[in-house]
């Protein structure tokens, strides 16, 4: 929980994110909508007046069943989607590892890639220089850092954007089952990376299906339902009650 | 870790004041490392497993030039208003023209393209067409390899008032850029965008003097070409490289105006509907 103001870390206030649900993308379907005075969109609220904080260095995880929200306070947090009200504050560098190797173009190299999704992810040309060589050993590409992407397997292709995110040192960390992908010695070693950062003080977030990890991991849950908050407390707690209550669905 | 940077407000919003406005284009200036790594992953992307590769951007222009040249040369016997052979007279506005349209073209679809890099990371999303629209440079810069090669063949040089030129497609550029950025934008809404600009451009190509010259034009008409940024600069390309002649300074004052406020305002609206492309992909 936050101690003093100065350490809070992610902010959400009163955060409510509605989506407009479209049937098409083209001219026609909105001038029919309009000729027929039909509502164009239908519209689906991802969340419903979400207010929480985040301290600095805390490791939280967000729990809840699938359309819960768990993505969308992700994406609010990484800045990509804007809230339909309320206000989203993030206080540094947010480094979002969903869905690895997003900017990897296919056709560039191993080496081309790793400075275009470093500086996507916010890394100066120098930063990139100077971590070029940690880079490559942590992903294991020495061999293959000259071959275009498209050649890679997907653990490869993770594993180099794996590298690339927990070397652009973010200060907010976000984490959407990443973790279960690669082999497990990857899944070993991406783990004690993430252990390093809970020592360094990096502000983590988790978003995962996976009970053990955030029991084991975080120090805090959320637990999301329907775009509201269910429960907020210490991450044991939190999963106890989860757990419980997904044996008895009608609970919710 | 001691950081003094206090909390902000995550960038995206579609409130947007003048404060915010100049804030968004510091932003982006910031970013310029990302905009030159963008840029040359298009250009590496774009020829990349073709036999020709860049040859193709010799391809293009001088295929259309040797076909024009023969149709409204030849065939239907086009002047030139000047003493240039028809071709060097065509091809010094069609270089300039196919840069504007293929730059327009592929900027349109840029966002749209990057749909799984703007649904995972935040950046200024004006990134992607600014990246877009700079590619096409290497295109525009291949034509003019072959139009001096072409001015060689034909005995000429360059004239001395072609110092002119870096300016005048400076503005050219910054025509261009805000065109493309509501245009990538709204493409995102509507799929309709990219098929309405393919038409457009075609009509904008007859509608600009690039097959036959401005001075043709019968008065009663020459005001629209006036307001066309693309008339007026290309009218000013052959006065500068070919003729030896100042720029229309009046013209070209008008049209460095509209292209200036076309950016402004293409980039404001790019702006406002930029809080919504995630969720519109």
């Amino acid at each position: 929980m936050p101690t003093a103001f100065d350490s809070v870390e992610v902010d959400f206030r009163h955060v409510t994110k509605r989506f407009a649900l479209r049937e098409g993308h083209t001219l026609r379907e909105f001038a029919s909508a309009i000729v027929s005075r039909k509502a164009w969109t239908n519209d689906f609220f991802a969340l419903r007046d979400v207010s929480f904080t985040i301290a600095r260095g805390e490791i939280v995880g967000i729990i809840g069943r699938n359309g819960s929200g768990k993505s969308t306070t992700l994406k609010l947090m990484a800045g990509v989607t804007a809230p339909s009200s309320g206000e989203v504050f993030v206080g540094g560098r947010v480094s979002p590892l969903i869905e690895l190797g997003a900017g990897f173009h296919p056709d560039l190299t191993g080496r081309e890639n790793v400075h275009l999704n470093g500086s996507i992810l916010g890394m100066t040309s120098r930063e990139i220089k100077e971590q070029y060589d940690s880079i490559v050993a942590f992903a294991e590409m020495e061999e293959f850092i000259d071959t275009p992407v498209k050649r890679y397997s997907s653990g490869m292709y993770i594993r180099l954007g794996f590298a690339v995110a927990v070397h652009s040192n973010p200060e907010v960390l976000l984490v959407d089952e990443v973790l279960s992908v690669g082999d497990s010695f990857f899944q070993e070693k991406s783990l004690a990376k993430m252990h390093e950062f809970r020592e360094k003080g990096t502000t983590i977030v988790v978003v995962s299906h996976s009970a053990p990890l955030i029991e084991n991991f975080c120090g805090r849950a959320i637990w999301l339902e329907r775009g509201q908050i269910v429960d907020d407390g210490p991450a044991k707690e939190v999963l106890e009650r989860y757990t419980h209550s997904q044996h008895e669905p009608h609970l919710i | 870790m001691a950081r003094s940077e206090a909390l902000r407000r995550t960038p995206l919003s579609s409130s947007l004041g003048p404060l915010g406005y100049l804030r968004h284009l510091a932003d982006f200036w910031r970013r310029r490392d990302l905009l030159w790594h963008m840029t040359v992953r298009h250009l590496r992307g774009q020829y990349k497993q073709s036999v020709l590769g860049y040859a193709w951007a010799f391809v293009n222009p001088l295929s259309q030039m040797l076909i024009m040249s023969f149709v409204f040369s030849t065939i239907l016997r086009v002047g030139t208003a000047g003493d240039a052979p028809y071709p060097l007279f065509l091809f010094v506005g069609l270089v300039p023209w196919l840069f504007f349209s293929s730059a327009l073209a592929s900027g349109t679809d840029s966002v749209t393209g990057a749909a799984s890099l703007v649904t995972k990371v935040y950046f200024p999303r004006e990134v992607l067409p600014t990246a877009a629209v700079l590619t096409k440079l290497v295109d525009l810069f291949f034509g003019f390899v072959i139009l001096t090669m072409l001015m060689a063949y034909y005995g000429r040089l360059p004239e001395a008032t072609v110092y002119w030129f870096p300016l005048l497609f400076g503005i050219h550029l910054i025509f261009v850029l805000g065109l493309t950025y509501p245009l990538a934008a709204l493409n995102l809404y509507f799929h309709d965008v990219r098929f309405l600009v393919g038409v457009v451009l075609t009509l904008w190509f007859y509608m600009t003097p690039v097959i036959y010259p401005v001075t043709t034009v019968p008065d009663k008409y020459r005001w629209v070409f006036d307001l066309n940024p693309n008339a007026v600069l290309i009218d000013a390309y052959r006065r500068v490289i070919l003729y030896g002649q100042e720029p229309d300074f009046k013209k070209v004052l008008v049209g460095a105006g509209i292209a200036l406020v076309t950016f402004l305002i293409g980039y404001y609206l790019f702006k406002k509907m930029e809080a919504g492309f995630a969720d519109s992909i």
